[in-house]
């Protein structure tokens, strides 16, 4: 049995079923996140585990410990708001110690402690300072360090870094998992951000109203999607219709172009058979092996610098597809409007 | 207080004014003129508001330093100061005050808490009630508490008695004092201190102390309390005036408070109740003084983040 596990957690507010028959199991020290739109239930399920709301119906254990109806103060869990929820009452440095100072632990243990976790997130200089004298950035900080002084058994992430501003982001998510790892502590990160979700995770969970799509490692979830919604919310995505031209080959036609799919269920479909397939646009490459499963014709309809990645939209038939391609200095790219050839693999074709 | 709020009146028609200076960029001498112009009758409507309010305080000063003939000086407040009823009746009032501050603070904080919490539903409800005593005189709440406190008070349907009438003994009568004025305090309580919980997020504040362990009672004394701090003060030292000042609850209750007394020598004196009333007058501002200081103060420290 997981670590923490969740099984057939229900959530209704009303009528409204937010989260619907939900089961996860995560292991120690793993760090898992949950991405999803807006609105999908994340925050619900990660309040749920904190205590915060009761579930309809439904079990979550704790090492081996069944919590669901136990109060949030009864729970050894850490959690991080996005809005920091620091006490302005406090310095950083009586922030850190609440927890500990509420488990009576004495003063001298409380001190040790709170240096070593004012060490673990660099702010040692800043012990003695008010939250609303630190930037976001280091109250974020000042909070995971808060969380972490009581040696929770999970630590819950509530979209942490929405906050912040990008640069901070990035930094700040790759200080959180580094300081994960090596407390080796189990981790919910609840975030709408996919990157964020790709960059950091052992493991995804993709929610879409109240219901897991699927949960796999960012390896899994960015290229092997098993749903439409997943494909189409992590990464971006080239989507189009076909027909089904050759069920037991994988051959499907778009326009009167033919693809070829390795998708393992084609061969169950029927000749004739409407269908959806996308590409990502980074699985393009202008043609050089003419061997590969997919060389396709198309025309260079824009080009648009995004800095590291260049996005040339090309028109394969009557429909627009992007394409991705790294830039460098010494990239020759096509012209506008020239006649191309481009190649993907047929492991890139997905029907779902 | 006026003042300030008079200063905010011309600060704000200042703002207004430069909009549309922005706005009219073509006829920008006219606009300019008539910003002057409107900075003219701020000034004018903020003087009228000031001789309103100093002319009456200025005539009891002068009267209060003309007790002796042809000369200014201190003797009414000297002759004030001597009775030993002022200091009697003066401490009184203020003890009064305290109590009624500390209980106020001890329900009105884990109220408005819950209701935040909670009940927002309710909001409007405690709202209401809490603005009850400006409807209500202070003399209906007077008469009330003294029908229902003198007499025996029994559970109602039986005859086992809860307690012997409050305003036959002096610390029932003082109990039973403290309890109208927490009454005529809360709307000023209620609300500084529901706003003062507007500012920080109480919801999200709650949620992370519990989720470090932490249960009610240190919620509310370690995190709450000490982020309302500023408005409970300001709350207070409103109640402190009223309290100080108050002459109903006071004179029908029997109780020797200031106000009362303040009433009686200003019906037997001339110059007393002039210089007594100065006095009072200033305690307040000192008080509007303090809470201006305090949650100024505090303000910075809590509202930046
Ligand atoms: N206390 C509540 N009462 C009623 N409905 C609620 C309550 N809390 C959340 N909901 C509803 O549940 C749904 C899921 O909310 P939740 O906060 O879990 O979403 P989320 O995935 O965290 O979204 P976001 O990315 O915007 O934070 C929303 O439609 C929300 O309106
Ligand atoms: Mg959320």
């Amino acid at each position: 049995m997981s670590y923490l596990s969740l099984e057939n957690v229900t959530k209704q507010f009303g009528d409204a079923v937010v989260v619907d028959n939900f089961n996860l199991g995560i292991e120690k020290g793993e760090f898992v996140s949950f991405l999803g739109p807006s609105g999908c239930g994340k925050t619900t399920t990660l309040r749920m585990v904190a205590g915060f709301e009761l579930p309809t119906s439904g079990r979550i254990t704790l090492d081996g410990v069944d919590i669901t109806d136990k109060a949030p103060n009864q729970r050894n869990v850490g959690m991080i708001f996005q809005a920091y929820a620091l006490f302005p009452n406090m310095t950083v440095a009586q922030n850190i110690g609440f927890g500990l100072r509420i488990r009576k632990m004495n003063s001298t243990d409380v001190h040790a402690r709170v240096d070593e976790m004012l060490n673990l997130v660099n702010l040692e200089k800043h012990a003695n300072k008010y939250p609303y004298q630190l930037s976001g950035g280091q109250q974020q900080r000042v909070s995971l360090a808060r969380a972490l002084a009581i040696r929770p058994e999970v630590l819950l992430l509530d979209e942490p870094l929405s906050a912040l501003d990008a640069k901070i982001r990035v930094s700040l998510r790759q200080e959180i998992r580094a300081i994960q790892k090596r407390l080796g502590i189990t981790a919910i990160f609840v975030t709408h951000d996919q990157e964020e979700a790709l960059s950091i995770s052992d493991r995804i969970v993709v929610m879409n109203v109240g219901e897991m799509e699927q949960v796999g490692t960012p390896f899994e979830i960015y290229n092997f999607p098993k749903t439409q919604f997943v494909a189409n919310f992590v990464g971006s995505l080239n989507n189009a219709d076909a027909e089904v031209i050759d069920p037991a080959n994988g051959i499907l036609a778009m326009d009167g172009v033919h693809f070829k799919t390795a998708e393992e269920d084609f061969a169950s479909r029927k000749k004739g058979d409407k269908v959806k397939f996308s590409v990502r646009p980074e699985r393009f490459s202008f043609a050089v092996e003419p061997k590969k499963d997919n060389v396709i014709d198309c025309t260079i309809e824009n080009i648009t610098f995004l800095g590291s990645v260049v996005r040339i939209q090309i028109k394969i038939g009557n429909t627009n597809f992007n394409m991705d391609t790294f830039n460098n200095p010494f990239l020759e790219l096509p012209a506008i409007g020239a006649k191309e050839q481009v190649m993907c693999s047929k492991e890139a074709v997905l029907v779902l | 207080m006026a003042s300030k709020g008079l200063r905010k009146v011309v600060a704000m028609s200042d703002t207004s004014f430069d909009v549309s200076v922005g706005q009219g960029a073509p006829g920008k001498k006219r606009w300019s003129l008539l910003r002057i112009g409107g900075r003219f009758w701020s000034w004018v409507w903020f003087i009228l508001g000031a001789i309103y309010f100093l002319v009456p305080l200025f005539a009891t000063l002068r009267h209060s330093l003309r007790m002796e003939r042809d000369v200014l000086g201190f003797k009414a407040y000297e002759r004030a100061f001597e009775d030993p009823s002022f200091l009697e009746t003066f401490l009184l009032s203020n003890a009064l005050a305290v109590a009624t501050i500390i209980c106020s603070a001890i329900l009105i904080v884990p109220t408005a808490y819950w209701i935040r919490l909670r009940l927002p539903q309710a909001r409007r409800i405690a709202e209401f009630i809490t603005l009850l005593p400006f409807v209500i005189p202070a003399i209906i709440l007077v008469f009330g508490l003294i029908r229902t406190y003198s007499t025996h008070f029994t559970i109602p349907f039986t005859d086992i008695e809860l307690f012997q009438p409050l305003t036959t003994t002096k610390f029932g009568t003082y109990a039973l004092i403290t309890a109208g004025y927490m009454v005529l305090a809360m709307p000023y309580m209620y609300r500084s201190v529901d706003t003062g919980m507007r500012v920080v997020d109480i919801r999200t504040l709650t949620e992370a102390a519990q989720s470090l362990g932490a249960g009610w009672f240190t919620i509310i004394t370690q995190v709450i309390l000490p982020n309302v701090r500023s408005a409970l003060l300001s709350g207070a030292l409103l109640t402190f005036a009223i309290v100080v000042g108050e002459v109903t609850l006071a004179s029908f209750l029997g109780v020797d408070a200031f106000g009362p007394y303040l009433f009686l020598i200003g019906q037997h004196k001339a110059y007393e109740p002039a210089a007594l009333s100065f006095v009072t007058f200033l305690l307040t501002w000192i008080a509007m003084g303090m809470i201006q200081f305090v949650t100024g103060g505090q303000g910075q420290a809590t509202g930046a983040h």
